[in-house]
């Protein structure tokens, strides 16, 4: 237990009960930040093989990218919508703070049931990456900012991430920057997809965005 | 350097080449007739490929990344049919948006990239022999086509745009779950390290894969490709998308974009029947995707009034048509790979009508488009033919497919499915013409202008239909072959 | 009874009151004044135990037995929690629940009393007390039951005794984080910022003073008092808790508690300070928060003792 993959893995949960939680879009930005952070040390702390030059240069990748780049992105498509700082859910926060932990329940549970063969040091890997997964659909479909629904879209893809890491013996490298270059370019394109609905409805209020139906 | 190799190396680069030069064209209508040629241009090389494969044997490159094989060079004929006739038009189309200024220099330069953009990222799903090298390319292709949803930023396309980024994207994760899942499954067999991700050695290796991870990966495969080729319930982006975008690029989603999708899928199905012992598991999946899809379809597109928007439900009903066939197997699959043909072709040309007579009409509410066989013989009799081909009137092509797909259906006994199906289709069929025929002949009040079509235009529309009419009637062999082997690969048989 | 556990049990009863000294002097130090005396809290009940007593005429007996009441079944958790991390044999298999049931019978007999009084503002400081504890009574039960399940024993000295240096390398995060837990809900029940400022005079915004505002003389000395021993009481389960992996006996135990107190005591002054009071649409997110805490914690350390 003492190994620092289960801080990393306990932190990652923490992280998404706060971002579940925070009622300001500056503090999910940050809280994703350092969700992407501790995401990316976790193949540092896997390493069943030991440490090698692949792992270190795609875990900084992943820092850097997860870390720093794209709550920088986020932030300015933010700064630029001058529209309210409030995440404004549809779903209140205590109720989803209990989503939260039903959804951490049902990924222990799921994991007991399903009984994945898995290659790294921590026996609660999967039921966190599924709990990541959970916590990152459920603020896509609750919450009405396109930026928070860009957050949980991050938050799904650090959840496969780490549950890539559990399960697959051995991801081949260009297919891994392949992966981190696609959601990339995923985020710096809402970014822009943001500036523009903006631009031409003063809001970024999806919940707004209703004019299409039927 | 063989000659295969050379024209894999040829695809890949070709596409990205054009992509950069069109951002540095002078005028809009320079980088659309860019667009023209550089298309065809790709097509051809698609073609030559395709040739060679469906001639010969699969041809692998890039140690074994990429590989292309009956199926593959199948999508690949179909890709450059739709992208090609999707080019062809873009010039035409704009024509009056350039002339008054609403599409400018910067949009139309964007327009172009993202245009061979897209189609690179296609070639990468269609050519690659690793799972996830494909997933990178399917996932290229949302985020290169969002863009050319809105080269016109009204309030419409913008929600169509957000929507369709979210929803395909957040799918398209799920379906890197089941990529992972899969490449776990390879745990008791031989393969080792990264030929997990090898479609041949999955493929080699299927009788031993660890079935619950397998049948577990494809569930999420089909839930996460399924977004993105539009199958119920997973389809509330696609009338938006398709309606909102302008007629070229809705021809190329309809077209090839859910195809491609589907052909993720379906590279997947073999791998899990043999794993799961050939019981029929993922086939029963697929079918009840593809029901869903025909009725959620027929649903929806009785109580229409935007005239893309209802070609895109009829884009849904097709794809379930597919995923049944597929799913049904034998006769079945080789009926659904002739529906991807003739569905391509036909949504094209249908899209391609649509557009002028919006354009002409200036609405998009199909209560005021009226009278189009009056106003303009060409717009208006090809969009009424290609609606009939679409709803499956014979002789055009998609009729026998229809039929073929029911026949199996009765022949085994399924007769919950096919009654399903046939009230699923007859309720489109009935909506459809519900409008088709008030548009083609009911007298108009408006008195629409149209622009002298030029006689490629006349090619555009009178080619594709004629083939779609021969096809009903008579199959070349050379036809026949390419889909049975295409086929053959689903498990399918003459 | 050992002479270590009648010391600890002792200093609950002869020490709280100079817990909220500390507390009060920590919130002196940050504001730079110079603050009241550390046994300032003593001077508070001498004085009112010396006034008489005023009864409103709408009360009834509920009123008059509340306050010694509730000291009582404070004494009396506290009486099962003290001495047992010292002594092996103290209290009884499912005293864990008695403590909780006990508490929670003071804070029905409270907001009953405070409903007797037929005053608006104790019917919304009552409304208010429940809420807080209706969302933190689960964080307190699930991370007593995260104990028993990590010791595998239901009596509180069952629970300090088995929890040793094993315990906490196997399932150390868990228990980390029902400390954390324990100390949000400490904060809670008892009145403390970030949910209640014990120094506002505005009754709209009080929780728990406003319930005693009809109380007056020795009744009121007996409830500042219980108030204080329950702010003990909680500390002390999570310092307890805290210091469990130290594996301190005897003298030094007793040493060890007093040390911890006291520190609790600087930390609960210092969160004072810095922090501010949440809004309280807020607040039954972060009693949520403790409870999602809690759960967390059973769940990880179900998963590690497997």
């Amino acid at each position: 237990m003492t190994a620092y993959i289960d801080i990393i893995l306990v932190g990652l949960i923490l992280s998404n009960f706060i971002l579940l939680g925070s009622s300001r879009l500056g503090n999910c930005i940050r809280i994703a930040a350092w969700q992407g952070i501790m995401v990316g040390l976790l193949p540092m702390a896997t390493a069943e093989a030991g440490f090698s030059f692949r792992i270190a240069a795609l875990g900084s990748a992943v820092i850097v990218l997860k870390g720093f780049v794209f709550p920088k992105l986020l932030s300015r498509a933010l700064r630029e919508s001058d529209t309210s700082r409030e995440v404004q859910p549809f779903i209140g926060y205590t109720a989803s703070l209990i989503a939260g932990v039903l959804a951490l329940s049902a990924s222990f549970w799921l994991d007991g049931r399903l009984n994945l063969p898995i290659h790294s040091a921590s026996a609660i890997v999967v039921p966190v990456s599924l709990s990541l997964m959970f916590t990152g659909l459920f603020l896509v479909v609750a919450r009405r900012m396109a930026i928070t629904q860009v957050i949980g879209y991050l938050v799904l893809e650090n959840g496969i991430y780490a549950l890539g890491l559990a399960i697959v013996r051995d991801l081949p490298f260009l297919v891994e920057l392949g992966v981190l270059m696609d959601v990339f370019v995923a985020v710096f394109v809402m970014g822009i997809a943001i500036y523009r609905i903006n631009r031409e409805f003063d809001h970024i209020d999806s919940h707004r965005l209703a004019k299409l139906k039927g | 350097m063989s000659n295969e190799t050379l024209i894999l190396s040829v695809l890949i680069t070709l596409p990205a080449v054009f992509s950069i030069i069109s951002l540095f064209l002078p005028t809009p209508r320079s980088v659309l007739l860019l667009c023209a040629s550089g298309t065809v241009l790709v097509a051809l090389a698609m073609g030559t490929l395709a040739l060679a494969v469906l001639g010969g044997s699969p041809v692998f490159g890039s140690n074994g990344w990429l590989r292309v094989d009956a199926l593959s060079a199948f999508h690949l004929t179909v890709l450059g049919i739709v992208y090609a006739l999707g080019a062809l038009q873009t010039p035409g189309y704009f024509r009056d948006e350039i002339e008054d200024g609403s599409l400018n220099l910067s949009s139309a330069r964007r327009y172009g990239a993202l245009w061979f953009g897209s189609l690179g990222a296609m070639l990468i799903v269609l050519l690659s022999n690793n799972m996830g090298l494909m997933w990178v390319g399917i996932e290229a292709t949302t985020l290169l086509t969002a863009f050319l949803i809105c080269v016109h930023a009204t309030p419409g396309s913008l929600e169509a745009m957000w929507k369709y980024l979210l929803m395909c994207s957040v799918g398209v994760a799920l379906a890197f779950t089941g990529t992972l899942l899969a490449a776990a499954s390879t745990g008791p067999s031989a393969v080792h390290g990264t030929e997990s991700l090898l479609w041949t050695s999955l493929m080699a290796n299927a009788a031993s894969l660890d079935v619950m991870l397998i049948k577990a990966g494809f569930i999420f495969m089909v839930i996460g490709y399924g977004t993105k080729a539009g199958l119920a319930p997973m389809h509330s982006w696609l009338p938006d998308a398709h309606s909102q975008a302008p007629a070229p690029v809705s021809a190329v989603f309809s077209g090839f974009l859910l195809n491609a999708a589907l052909y993720c899928i379906f590279r997947c199905l073999p791998i899990v029947e043999t794993a799961t012992g050939n019981t029929g598991w993922g086939r029963g999946i697929l079918v009840a995707a593809g029901l869903l899809s025909i009725l959620t379809a027929a649903s929806f597109i009785a109580v229409q009034r935007d005239i893309k928007r209802m070609l895109a439900y009829s884009s849904l009903e097709h794809i379930g048509i597919i995923a049944l066939g597929a799913g049904l197997g034998g006769v079945a699959a080789f009926a659904a790979m002739f529906h991807m043909l003739s569905h391509s072709i036909g949504k094209s040309t249908a899209f391609m009508c649509a557009g002028r007579l919006m354009k002409a009409y200036k609405t998009n509410d199909m209560r005021k488009i009226t009278g189009t066989l009056a106003s303009s013989p060409l717009w208006g009799a090809g969009f009424l033919a290609s609606l009939l081909a679409l709803i499956g009137t014979a002789p055009f092509a998609i009729f026998f497919t229809e039929f073929m797909i029911l026949r199996t259906a009765v022949n085994a006994g399924d007769y919950l499915i096919a009654t399903a199906f046939l009230a699923g289709l007859s309720v489109v069929f009935i909506g459809v013409m519900r409008y088709a025929i008030p548009i083609a002949w009911k007298p108009s009040e408006s008195a629409p202008v149209f622009p002298a079509a030029s006689p490629l235009e006349y090619l555009l529309v009178i080619v594709p239909l004629s083939v779609l009419l021969a096809l009903g009637v008579w199959m070349p062999p050379f036809l026949t072959r390419t889909l049975a082997s295409a086929a053959g690969l689903l498990g399918g048989t003459m | 009874m050992s002479a270590e556990g009648l010391l600890l049990l002792l200093s609950g009863f002869l020490l709280s009151p100079l817990l909220q000294g500390v507390i009060n002097r920590t919130k002196a130090v940050f504001a730079g004044r110079k603050g009241s005396p550390l046994l300032q809290q003593y001077r508070d009940m001498a004085k009112l135990l010396r006034k008489g007593a005023v009864f409103s005429t709408t009360t009834t007996g509920i009123f008059r037995i509340a306050p010694s009441a509730v000291l009582v079944l404070v004494a009396a958790a506290y009486t099962l929690l003290a001495p047992s991390t010292v002594e092996s044999g103290w209290g009884f298999p499912g005293d864990l629940i008695l403590f909780v049931y006990c508490l929670g019978l003071a804070r029905f007999l409270t907001v009953t009393a405070a409903l007797d009084t037929g005053s608006s503002f104790e019917g919304m400081g009552a409304s208010r007390e429940v809420l807080y504890s209706a969302l933190a009574e689960p964080a307190l039960i699930i991370g007593l039951a995260v104990l028993a399940r990590v010791s595998g024993e239901m009596s509180f000295s069952g629970v300090f005794h088995g929890l040793g240096d094993s315990e906490w390398l196997s399932a150390g995060t868990a228990l980390a984080i029902v400390v954390v837990s324990f100390l949000i809900v400490m904060l809670a029940e008892n009145s403390r910022i970030p949910f209640d400022d014990p120094n506002t005079h505005l009754e709209l915004t009080m929780v728990h003073e406003v319930m005693v505002l009809d109380c007056s003389g020795p009744d009121f000395a007996l409830i500042t008092y219980g108030a204080s021993l329950k702010l003990w009481l909680f500390a002390s389960l999570m310092v307890n808790l805290a210091i469990s992996p130290l594996g301190l006996s005897g003298y030094a135990q007793v040493a060890g508690f007093l040390g911890g107190m006291l520190f609790a005591g600087i930390l609960v002054g210092t969160i004072e300070s810095v922090t501010a009071r949440l809004s309280l649409l807020k607040t039954p997110g972060l009693l949520t928060g403790a409870g999602a805490l809690a759960v967390l914690a059973f769940i990880l350390a179900a998963r590690y003792l497997q």
